[in-house]
């Protein structure tokens, strides 16, 4: 997991460098200033990531095609037998506020809620989150748990894939330059619980040291089903897939779901940096495991 | 011995809350003058490293630029502000020696133009091995920082009041414990900026400081101007908290650059820059041994520390000297030895932060104490209270204690957090600790030498009697002290708060104070205020007498009346007696001056911690610990405190949750962090860990009854005090909670996480040996734990 330091040399600028700037009214016309420009335009939504990396010259795009103008990307709606739909637009706030979301996943309201302060969650979009590709993102892991869709729209066309293959390192993304993520797709589905615990060094404002979410189905304290995701312990969000084998068809117990945890943390492969080192990372992947399954399981979409 | 005061004493809204809240207040940041131009340094790269060459060509032909300046430019002199050591130029000569170190600057017309030339001035270095630790540092054969210091010894102490080598000789138990304190930063929300005008052989600087006295003195002597050509005028400010004290490059550069423009210019520093220029607080590594009798009283203490200075001395001799010097403060023993060393190191420099040297001293007694009274049985709240200072007492450093109800304070605390029903009675995983403090108010010594009053003050009352201006060179930095000198003056005077101004903090127009640093400004510059008020009181009973045909010692004036004393049907109005004053007499002026009485002994470094007054604090904290994670939950705090007769609660109580919410930041949060080439990892907000609002535990703030016979109607200092006690507190609670203790600061969740894991793993290997475990006396269990 690389992680981004601003680390300045002395006396560098914190000045945004010149780029050009566009606004288009499309996703379409918006694809196709992308591929004009090439690799050297970024996409603007909410700026929060970016407009940062740029004052400190980690990037310095040619051009920024701005998303402001295209308004259906701002939308959170529900399309009966596709699912819940939010706009990579949205902001972070947007999310918490949804009654969809607080009415089917509130767990993902409250994962966002639990996202940088308040004036970030104001900016900052989903889309955003997930196309930059921050280890330490609270949306992927809760997301991937409910088994989230991403829809990507080029100038050949769209295509959806799950947003567990979103991911391919720090930073990383399969999406092209000129591709734009239009949405996110929680399918319908028929789990009983999910949450997001994050472990943040502070109440607010702080990245995760780690991230962990649960999704399960649980019938007569049998769970049929489950996904555990972490995040901030590896180059990209990760499944714990021998803790989720270890949970299924198996009875609710306190012994097996500390058992999860423990394999979890086996299964992660974190670094230490200026936040945690990996020993304490790996730790707390075994404690928040036991307890993000422990809520899923005992109090629904949380 | 207390008065039933009209204006003081009462909760008044701050004198510029209105403008602060509607964003009409303007600080430097918000100033724009005709042809102003935008100056910024260019700082190096490495932190140890010398110029061989610095081409300002490229930068100098950038269209817009029109200054651009290195060490050839500016007077050479050395500066600083503690005379003792002025190492610090205005930019590097020979070399660099710190990530940051200023090294040149340009004036232009805007922002973008200014960071676009900075990238053209080319610096070819010679990078030297560079030194990061105060102990590495300290080695033979480690880089020599500045040619003048060997070994990099900036500063040494070493003092000895009576005999601590007898006192532990006799003592029933002697106990050892080391901690290590960490860098942290001020981080005032408001970067630092100046604004420098040179006009027709005057110089006129508009900046965010502490002290507009201490700005002007040594801008004037770089610049070998009399000070009476060297006007410095504070804005708002938005934070010090000791950061903002003593000049930073963006004063001389910017008057360079304007000198060399004729146009304005205005310099800041960004977030980072913040970071890099610091002065914030010492990493300390502390030893500390205390001896005791079988009661737990203490007979002797010895304090063994060094200090990371940074690559200059900045205010850190006082903060060295202040380390051991406020030690002696809070409980009462007769023997006490303190050695220090201060080491330069190619890191930022630090200086006063909040409760200056004190609090992380303060944080390794208080813990030690702890300790020792574990080893003796004792209750640490008991221990506190059989050690507790009295009032009318001298400390082993000479310092000369008058009020203190720092036994009134713990035993408040006790009350009020439950202590008793709590200590040891709590939950697994919940704690409650204790801490105490105490803190000068008001340094007894300038910080050069000069005898000059601490403060001065001038209260005119306007022609037509409906207002009066206080004229004041106190500094206010956000704490609220216009508001409360305001209240003092109008108290003093008999008038009423909602109709005074005030005019503080600029050097040409207000009377000289030394500003806000030391907690001083309450006592210091109250005391000349309420001279000034009185003196206006004076004057306005004697017109008033002659209008109404009384003898002046008759009568008496309060809230804007006048009136015969025992007959206060007969009165005419404050205006009406000003106005006649100014017809007949011309302006109604009054005016006071402060100097401290001669305080402290004679002894090498006896001034620094000398003060008229001392507050003192008792803080009590509950915690709860995530046994699994680490992760450290502050439930409550209560914090007791003796601070005189309060001026003003609202603000006081402010103070208290200020300073607790600095203390905890450094109790848990914050610290600085250096990669291996001295460049700072977390220059920033989001990852230097300020407490937020959400971190905030519930807070009860109290008082207990003192008066203070050298402060003006009793008053002592708040401002800093509050702060001291923290990390102690909560380190004492978290061991209570948990049975682990953390030796450094930040108590971070990780610390406690693998402290507690140790000792599960301790526990679990005792466990397995039961069988042959033998007690031990609390002598040889506290010998064993040499840390």
């Amino acid at each position: 997991m690389r992680m981004v330091r601003f680390i300045r040399e002395g006396g560098k600028a914190m000045y945004l460098p010149d780029f050009n700037y566009y606004c288009p009214h499309s996703v379409q016309e918006a694809c196709a200033i992308l591929a004009d420009l090439g690799a050297g335009a970024k996409v603007l939504a909410g700026g929060t990531d970016l407009l940062i990396k740029m004052k400190h010259e980690l990037v310095v795009p040619k051009a920024l095609v701005s998303l402001k103008n295209i308004r259906s990307l701002a939308d959170i709606g529900y399309v009966e037998g596709k699912g819940l739909i939010l706009g990579a637009r949205c902001t972070h706030n947007d999310l918490v506020n949804s009654t969809l979301l607080h009415q089917r996943y509130l767990s993902v309201a409250e994962a966002a809620h639990q996202m940088a302060n308040n004036q970030i969650r104001n900016i900052g979009t989903v889309g955003g989150n997930l196309v930059n590709a921050v280890p330490s993102a609270d949306l992927p892991p809760i997301l991937i748990a409910l088994g989230a869709q991403v829809t990507l729209v080029g100038p050949g066309g769209e295509r959806t894939l799950p947003l567990e293959q979103f991911f391919t390192g720090p930073g990383q993304t399969v999406i092209a330059h000129d591709e734009i993520l239009t949405e996110v797709v929680i399918p319908d589905q028929s789990t009983t619980g999910s949450t997001y615990i994050k472990f943040g060094l502070r109440r607010s404002g702080a990245l995760a040291v780690v991230g962990v979410a649960a999704a399960v189905t649980v019938v007569e304290r049998v769970i049929r089903e489950a996904r555990i995701v972490l995040g901030a312990v590896a180059p990209t969000p990760i499944r714990a897939r021998e803790a989720e084998e270890r949970l299924v068809g198996n009875a609710v117990s306190t012994e097996l779901l500390e058992e999860a945890g423990i394999r979890a943390a086996t299964a992660c492969k974190p670094i230490s940096d200026i936040r945690a080192s990996a020993e304490y990372r790996r730790d707390l992947v075994r404690v928040l495991t036991k307890r993000s399954l422990r809520r899923a399981i005992e109090q629904g979409h949380v | 011995m207390r008065d039933n005061y009209a204006v003081i004493g009462k909760s008044v809204p701050k004198i510029d809350g209105r403008v602060k809240v509607t964003g009409q207040a303007k600080y430097t940041g918000d100033l724009k003058f005709p042809n102003m131009l935008v100056g910024k340094i260019l700082t190096s790269p490495h932190p140890h490293a010398r110029i061989l060459h610095i081409d300002t060509t490229e930068a100098e032909r950038l269209p817009g630029v029109k200054a651009v300046i290195t060490h050839k430019d500016v007077p050479p002199l050395k500066y600083g502000i503690s005379p003792a050591r002025w190492d610090e130029n205005i930019f590097c000569i020979d070399k660099v020696r710190f990530v940051g170190d200023k090294v040149a600057a340009v004036a232009a017309v805007d922002d973008e133009t200014v960071y676009k030339a900075l990238k053209l001035i080319k610096v070819d270095y010679e990078v030297l091995p560079a030194v990061f630790d105060p102990i590495e540092a300290m080695a033979e054969g480690a880089p020599q920082i500045h040619d003048e210091y060997p070994r990099n010894i900036n500063t040494e102490i070493h003092q000895h009041f009576g005999d601590v080598e007898k006192a532990f000789a006799q003592a029933y138990h002697v106990r050892t414990d080391r901690f290590v304190g960490q860098r942290t930063y001020q981080s005032p929300i408001e970067p630092h900026s100046a604004i420098s005008m040179w006009e027709g052989g005057k110089l006129t600087v508009y900046t965010s400081t502490q002290s507009p006295h201490y700005f002007q003195y040594y801008i004037a002597r770089q610049f070998g101007l009399p000070m009476g050509d060297v006007r410095v005028v504070k804005t708002f400010v938005g934070g010090g908290f000791g950061g903002k004290l003593e000049p930073t490059g963006l004063e001389f550069a910017g008057a360079v650059l304007s000198r060399l423009t004729g146009r304005p210019v205005k310099m800041f520093y960004d977030r980072h820059e913040m970071f890099a220029h610091n002065r914030g607080r010492h990493r300390q590594i502390m030893e500390i041994t205390s001896g005791v009798d079988r009661d737990g009283k203490i007979l002797g203490v010895h304090a063994n520390f060094i200090m990371d200075g940074g690559a200059y001395t900045s205010l850190g001799i006082a903060t060295a000297y202040y380390a051991g010097a406020m030690l002696t403060l809070t409980y009462d023993f007769a023997n006490y030895k303190f050695d220090m060393i201060r080491v330069y190191t190619n890191l930022p420099a630090c200086g006063a932060q909040r409760g200056h040297g004190a609090p992380q001293p303060r944080y390794a007694f208080e813990c030690h104490l702890d300790m020792v009274a574990q080893d003796l049985g004792i209750d640490p709240l008991e221990m506190r209270l059989r050690n507790a200072r009295k009032p009318n007492t001298i400390t082993p450093n000479q310092f000369k204690i008058n009020s203190c109800e720092l036994e009134e304070c713990i035993q408040q605390a006790r009350r009020l957090s439950g202590w008793d029903a709590k200590k040891g009675k709590l939950p697994r995983g919940r704690g409650i600790g204790i801490a105490v403090g105490s803190f000068v108010s008001g340094a007894g010594y300038p910080i050069y030498r000069t005898n000059l009053p601490h403060a001065a003050a001038i209260i005119k009352v306007h022609e037509d009697g409906s207002a009066a201006t206080l004229y004041t060179g106190a500094t206010d930095i956000g704490q609220g002290s216009d508001t409360v000198l305001c209240q003092m003056a109008a108290e003093a005077m008999g008038f009423v708060y909602e109709r005074m101004k005030i005019v503080a903090a600029d050097t040409e127009t207000t009377p000289h104070d030394f500003g806000a640093y030391a907690s001083r400004q309450t006592l210091m510059s109250g005391a000349a205020v309420k001279q000034a008020g009185e003196e206006v009181k004076k004057q306005l009973l004697a017109m008033a007498g002659e209008m109404m045909q009384v003898a002046p010692e008759e009568l008496d004036c309060r809230e804007g009346v006048i009136f015969v004393k025992g007959r206060p049907e007969v009165n005419i109005t404050f205006g009406e007696a000003a106005r006649e004053f100014f017809v007949r007499k011309g302006p109604l002026i009054g005016r006071g001056a402060y100097t401290p009485p001669t305080l402290g002994g004679t002894f090498r470094g006896a001034a620094v911690g000398t003060s008229p007054a001392y507050s003192f604090a008792a803080q009590i904290s509950e915690v709860e610990v995530d046994e699994e994670t680490g992760e450290i939950q502050v439930k409550e705090v209560w914090d007791v405190h003796d601070c005189g007769t309060v001026i003003n609660p609202a603000l006081l109580h402010g103070q208290v949750h200020g300073a607790l919410y600095m203390g905890m930041g450094e109790s848990v949060w914050e610290e600085v962090l250096f990669d291996a080439s001295g460049r700072i990892l977390n220059p920033n907000l989001a990852e230097y860990r300020l407490p937020t609002a959400l971190d905030m535990p519930k807070i009860t703030s109290a008082l207990v009854d003192s008066f203070e016979p050298a402060g003006p109607w009793g008053v002592k200092e708040v401002g800093e005090g509050a702060t001291i006690p923290t990390m102690g507190c909560y380190a004492n609670a978290i061991y209570d909670a948990m049975g682990i203790r953390v030796y450094s600061l930040p108590l971070t969740y990780e610390k406690v996480w693998r402290a507690l894991r140790e000792k599960r793993n301790a526990d679990f290997s005792q466990n397995r040996q039961m069988a042959e475990a033998v007690p031990a006396t609390p002598d040889e269990a506290a010998r064993g734990d040499g840390r």
